[in-house]
């Protein structure tokens, strides 16, 4: 055997391409859950050369493993996606008409000072409500927090990002007040039965998926419950291949099955959820004090079966004390008007639903699964400790409500929220409270935080002494919805799509919509106005046309459903400026007016968003300076607030009144953002954040930058006041895996919901009208047109939204280009051959895209994974092109309890999947009609769009 | 008498991310003349594999022991694309939508993970599974016996398999003896090229990138004679970890945990919880006749998980603390100082 030494120059070439000169704490301050995976970041000669997870994480709990090594393969090539070819290195105007693809660099001064004037003038003419700034996660953590303030503050709309991007959970909110339980990633070894449902997490969840396999290797098992063999169906026990978007009917036969044979949790459903409250037999309502003796009309009634008597369920606590509350029968109620009438418990209406309409054998025709099966399955949920892995996929679906309903209702008959290893699962951010008081206060130092948290907590107490009944957390929502309204931080963007974006006219196709709605689509849009249930927001919308519009790290023509075909047709023209901010040019940049270069990952100091999910807060450390003339978020925007100053100097132009009536101090713009100056530096307001976090409790009090260098992460140890956090109503122990909702399960906690309790009867009138007070399966209306095949996607193994897509590594890790699955019985049907280019269609457009032969995708059903960027296919069309980018009518309804708007909550979503489409081979398909899109493109290469 | 280093790849770990093909990529790959090649792939199987139909290529020794010099693997079989027309898409100048992101060079008719998440079975019973690949270490490693030049040796440190570059002389030899088909060629620097196991890392007490990095937590390193070390446990005592095609003669140092999978649905829907979906000659195929034995042993001890009773391969496999995948090499890199 030769020795070391006799090749030791061939080996020391490998051994210095190993070497660094300088190591950072990084991590991509991106939207994906958990996220905040900590990284170390090797830089050498000034440039970011690679980088490693750090894994530092220590076990939380004593025999659960640990999170390391968190990170994924995005992350561990990030780097590169610092020099690649897709960079923006200087801010860039257009030249040639817009998406025409001819560009000048111009100066940093020049960019600003244009846009600056767009902005005026866009406030001179319409007012700052025509000024929109698109709410995404984007690229961003406290860099992206930042900008979306700084819009709010001038005024414009920020849209909402949980509509933008439809991360949103509508049946779980439905039935809790609030969709975000994110247990930690560790808790799922604890589930004994791990259902995967509505979710990929082997494309989505790479950092933590070991946890389930491990779960498993311990004793656990793992369903797939999916119409596709999914790749996350790959280490399951048992693929349940049901019919799309049947998971309403499904889930119900498995709660049929629970009650049927005597499985179901009676003290957790009697404590936990208003099955036993009182149901009005003659109007569906609930029983409310207003109707017995002109009370209150959300105190609610149930049953004593000791007694006999209807009395009134404790709104202050789900403990019911001496009552036992029947879950059956029904009892005689004399109103204060003198009549009586019968009343029974939800339980009793739900069981007859059930028993007449979902029977695993009527649910066979539906869903298609064997009621072996379906027994099978309840029977395990009734017995082990069981957690639904959901991701976003069911919100997506026009009924998603409905589907995540009943899911939740299986959960709750069978007492699976609230212990370790049970529940659903959503996304929640929060732990870096100093991320929002730096926004608040109006100067820097301890002084003005302390003074912000003393406001707050003396607000959220005397909201509890006003109503002792009032939780800490029904308190906390209603104190950021106020703070919400008066800063203008989110506005819900239904209403500017259907006002601005072409959707009123999609909305109201009858074939697009459930058959069973009563009246138009516009009936009900105008009675949700008209009822003041989106007061201060419809109207904003109606009013004003759109005239500004920046995208900061977001790409709206890729994300937005129906894409470019329905905005540049009926949005762009509209609009006098587009400005993408961004690292790289993306498609929504390439239809832009400017592109600004923003710094990269490892090029700024930044915090990312933190999540329950691991629970740890970290610091993103800048390694190298940006190459060409990219800076960071905050350094643009104070260069934009001086030429705001400027330039409105210069012009004349007056104060107009923020969203709380006070003036925009235009005259003092930077000192005012900057707390005199005192932020201005990158590092110094990331000192202040983690110093901010530390005095507000959410990070150990000692916490500063300089001791987070040294650390990277730091563990959270109190949840702060962040509404989402607030949400997880669990203690934060430091030896357990985080479970949501034990306040509630443990601790009788009241949920914030209309009636208190997980509320799976929704009595407001239009879902009377719509016949889904209680969770009911719909079939999937035909959104997209009478075409046989359903379209299905998700999120992609590649990409964190369409970010990653284009980095010059993962094009290698797969062809490089789009795909579509589809059953091999199809491709035959159609002529198809593994990787012929087919073109998808329907109504509203077609796309061409490679199609693939895959055994595992249902036959019906073809898949496209989403997040790639529309100049990755022909004709730059993405699939986004053929969706109709639906909302569900039901979602515009408020006015009770919990369904009225709150940021990043209750209010509509678009719906993208199940779009109804054909696929031919080739060439244009026969009796396409021209689409909108078609006219935008003409219309694009036809007419000079207003050139700033 | 020198030590082997060795790894296991668990199958039921493994989700297909290419998080260590990535980390092999930026770390070693990441140069002109390199950029095609990946030393790490990950494939669906069943699947034709990287480079494409590989398993048909030949190599290895022959059951006589004699050296087998089988097909050389061409660059359209191994595909992929590196650079694309960026200023075409981004600059186009006035054509706007008529330019596509595209490979400068042409659309590659493979690449390294060309039939990603295809499979096999017939719905509703399709299956796959994903499958690492790297260089297997080989304890008689034919690509050595195959060089002509004597530029080829394997280390005694870890026994890793490595070329001296300055005595390649680019005769591919190697890449024909090696029936795994790991081997490349950097046409740039005139010299084949491979995994080299990390070996600046492992001369540090730090892991492999692939291992390192690995997400799903399904790859473990060690020394082979470490008795007490997750290798040995699951390679020699409880022989739930296999070599892949051992029939090649080349005594790989490269396991694979085999994978389990969902259950069978009969054609009245019904489920069968007596037959999982991958066919067992299919995984004989891949890891041989001593397959069935690994993964009845799985079973088996996941059962005394369910039952409560304790299970070291068990326990080995989870991997409670996420060094014990990485054996003695459990050295964080940032803690080096040049």
């Amino acid at each position: 055997m030769a020795t070391n030494q006799e090749h030791r120059l061939s080996e020391d070439g490998y051994r210095n391409l190993w070497k660094w000169d300088k190591v950072t704490w990084g991590c991509h301050a991106v939207d994906c859950y958990p996220g905040g995976c900590p990284w170390r970041v090797y830089s050498k000669d000034g440039k970011v050369v690679r980088e490693e997870q750090a894994s530092i994480f220590h076990t939380i709990e004593p025999g659960v493993p640990d999170m390391n090594p968190m990170g994924c393969q995005k992350g561990a090539s990030w780097s590169q996606q610092h020099y690649n070819e897709e960079r923006v290195l200087y801010p860039m105007k257009r030249v040639g008409k817009r998406g025409e693809g001819k560009w000048q660099r111009v100066s940093w001064d020049t960019a600003c000072n244009d846009i600056a004037d767009a902005i005026l003038d866009a406030v001179q003419e319409q007012g700052p409500a025509s000024l929109y700034h698109i709410g995404t996660p984007g690229e961003g953590g406290t860099q992206q927090i930042l900008w979306s303030n700084f819009s709010a503050q001038l005024g414009f709309q920020v849209t909402d990002l949980q509509a933008e991007i439809n991360d949103f959970s509508p049946g779980i909110y439905t039935t809790f007040g609030k969709f975000d339980p994110a247990p930690g990633a560790d808790d799922f070894f604890h589930t004994e039965l791990v259902l995967i449902w509505h979710a990929n997490p082997v494309y989505t969840n790479i950092t933590w998926y070991h946890f389930m396999q491990e779960a498993r290797y311990n004793g656990g098992e793992v369903v797939t419950i999916a119409p596709d063999f999914s790749p996350s169906a790959v280490h399951a026990d048992y693929h349940i291949p049901i019919d799309i978007g049947t998971d309403a009917a499904f889930a119900n036969a498995m709660s049929q099955v629970v009650i049927a044979e005597g499985l179901v949790d009676w003290d957790f459903i009697k404590k936990q959820t208003d099955l036993p409250l009182l149901v009005r037999v003659d109007t569906q309502r609930f029983l409310r004090a207003s109707d017995v003796s002109g009370g209150a009309a959300d105190q609610f009634y149930w049953l004593d079966a000791k007694t006999g008597k209807v009395v009134e369920a404790p709104k202050g606590t789900l403990n019911p004390g001496a009552i036992d509350p029947a879950i059956d029968g029904f009892a005689h109620m004399t109103l204060a008007n003198g009549s009586t009438v019968k009343v029974r418990p939800v339980y009793a209406l739900l069981r007859d639903m059930l028993n007449a309409q979902y029977t695993p054998e009527k649910v066979q025709a539906v869903c298609g699964v064997h009621p072996d099966t379906i027994r099978t399955l309840a029977r395990k949920i009734a017995k082990k400790r069981t957690r639904i892995m959901m991701g976003w996929n069911s919100g997506k679906y026009y009924h998603g409500d409905l589907m995540e309903r009943a899911m939740m209702l299986i959960l709750g008959l069978t007492g699976n929220w609230g212990k370790h290893g049970t529940g659903a699962r959503s996304w929640a951010v929060g732990l870096n409270d100093g991320m929002y008081s730096v926004l608040l206060k109006s100067q820097a130092g301890s002084e003005m935080t302390l003074a912000t948290r003393a406001m707050h907590d003396a607000t959220i107490q005397s909201m509890m002494e006003a109503d002792p009944t009032l939780t800490d957390e029904l308190a906390h929502y209603e104190f950021e919805r106020s703070i919400m309204q008066m800063i203008g931080m989110m506005t819900p963007p239904a209403f500017f799509w259907y006002h601005h974006c072409g959707y009123r006219e999609i909305w109201n196709r009858p074939g697009y919509n459930d058959p069973e709605m009563k009246r138009s689509f516009d009936d009900y849009f105008k009675e949700a106005c008209d009822k003041g249930w989106w007061t201060g927001i419809a109207e904003r919308a109606a009013q004003t046309e759109p005239r500004f519009l920046i995208e900061v790290g977001g790409n709206l023509l890729r994300r937005q459903r129906g894409g470019a075909r329905q905005l540049l047709e009926h949005l762009w023209p509209k609009l006098k400026m587009i400005v993408s901010v961004d690292w790289r040019i993306n498609t929504t940049g390439l239809y832009s007016d400017y592109i600004l270069p923003a710094a990269q990952h490892y090029e700024k100091m930044n915090q990312p968003y933190s999540s329950p999910m691991h629970m740890h807060v970290l610091l993103i450390e800048k390694a190298a300076e940006p190459p060409g003339e990219a800076r960071s978020e905050w350094q643009i925007i104070q260069g934009l607030a001086k030429a705001l100053e400027a330039r409105a100097k210069a012009r004349g132009v007056q104060p107009w009144p923020r969203k709380s009536g006070e003036p925009v101090p235009l005259d003092n713009l930077w000192n005012w953002i900057t707390k005199n100056g005192d932020l201005a530096d990158d590092v110094k307001l990331i000192d202040e954040i983690f110093r901010d976090s530390a005095i507000l409790g959410t990070i150990p009090a000692d916490t500063t930058l300089a001791s987070m260098r040294k650390q990277g992460a730091v563990r959270a140890v109190g949840w702060g006041n962040s509404s989402m956090m607030v949400c997880q109503q669990s203690p934060i122990e430091p030896n357990k895996t985080h479970t949501p909702w034990r306040n509630h399960v443990e601790g009788l906690k009241p949920y914030p919901t209309l009636v208190r309790r997980a509320q799976f009867y929704i009595d407001h009138d239009w879902y009377l009208e719509a016949g889904e007070e209680l969770p009911v399966h719909k079939d999937n209306p035909h959104h997209g047109g009478e075409f046989p095949l359903r379209l299905t996607s998700g999120h992609p193994r590649w990409s964190i939204h369409s970010m990653n897509h284009t980095s010059s590594v993962m094009l290698g890790t797969h062809r490089g280009y789009p795909v579509m699955y589809m059953n091999p019985d199809d491709m035959e049907a159609r002529g198809l051959k593994n990787d012929d280019e087919a073109r998808v269609f329907n109504d509203l457009s077609d796309i061409r895209i490679r199609v693939r032969r895959s055994p595992g995708t249902k036959p019906g059903q073809v898949v496209i994974y989403n997040g790639y960027e529309p100049f990755q296919f022909k004709d730059w069309k993405g699939p986004e092109n053929v969706e109709p980018g639906m909302v569900k009518w039901l979602h515009f309804a408020g006015g009770y309890g919990h369904l009225q708007y709150r940021g990043l909550h209750w209010q509509p979503i678009p719906i993208d999947r199940a779009v109804h489409v054909d696929v031919a081979k080739g060439s244009v398909a026969e009796g396409r009609t021209i689409t909108g899109e078609d006219l935008a493109h003409s219309l694009l290469t036809s007419t000079n769009h207003a050139n700033p | 008498m020198g030590r082997q280093m060795a790894m296991v790849f668990d199958l039921n770990k493994c989700i297909g991310c290419q998080t260590c093909s990535v980390a092999c990529k930026v770390l070693w790959t990441n140069q002109e003349g390199k950029r095609d090649m990946w030393w790490c792939t990950v494939n669906t199987q069943p699947g034709r594999g990287s480079p494409r139909d590989y398993e048909k290529m030949g190599g290895g020794y022959d059951a006589k022991g004699k050296l087998v010099l089988g097909q050389l693997p061409s660059p359209e079989e191994f595909g992929g694309a590196s650079q694309f027309n960026w200023s075409q898409v981004h600059q186009s100048g006035g054509n706007g939508q008529r330019q596509h992101l595209q490979p400068t060079k042409g659309e590659p008719s493979w690449a390294m993970n060309w039939d990603e998440d295809e499979g096999a079975g017939e719905y509703p019973n399709a299956y796959f599974f994903y499958m690492p690949r790297i260089c297997n270490f080989c304890s008689k490693p034919s690509c050595v016996e195959a060089c002509p030049n004597a530029a080829m040796y394997r280390r005694d440190d870890f026994g890793v398999v490595l070329r001296d570059e300055k005595k390649c002389k680019a005769t591919q030899q190697c890449a024909q003896a090696c029936p795994y088909k790991k081997i490349y060629f950097d046409a740039v620097t005139s010299t084949s090229q491979h995994c080299i196991g990390c070996f600046p890392r492992l001369e540090k007490g730090v892991a492999p990138a692939c291992v390192r990095q690995c997400p799903g937590r399904a790859m473990f390193v060690g020394f082979r004679d470490d008795h007490a070390g997750a290798i040995h446990k699951l390679v020699e005592r409880y022989k739930v970890a296999l070599p892949l095609h051992s029939e090649w003669n080349t005594e790989p140092n490269v396991f694979y945990v085999p994978p389990l999978s969902a259950f069978v649905v009969r054609p009245d829907g019904t489920i069968d919880e007596s037959q999982r979906r991958i066919p067992l000659s299919y995984l004989e195929s891949l890891f041989g006749a001593d397959v069935g034995a690994a993964l009845q042993t799985l079973e088996a001890e996941m059962a005394k998980r369910k039952r409560g009773q304790p299970s070291e391969v068990i326990d080995t496999l989870i991997a409670y603390q996420w060094t014990e995948l990485l054996g003695p090499f459990d050295r964080d890199p940032a803690t080096i100082q040049w």
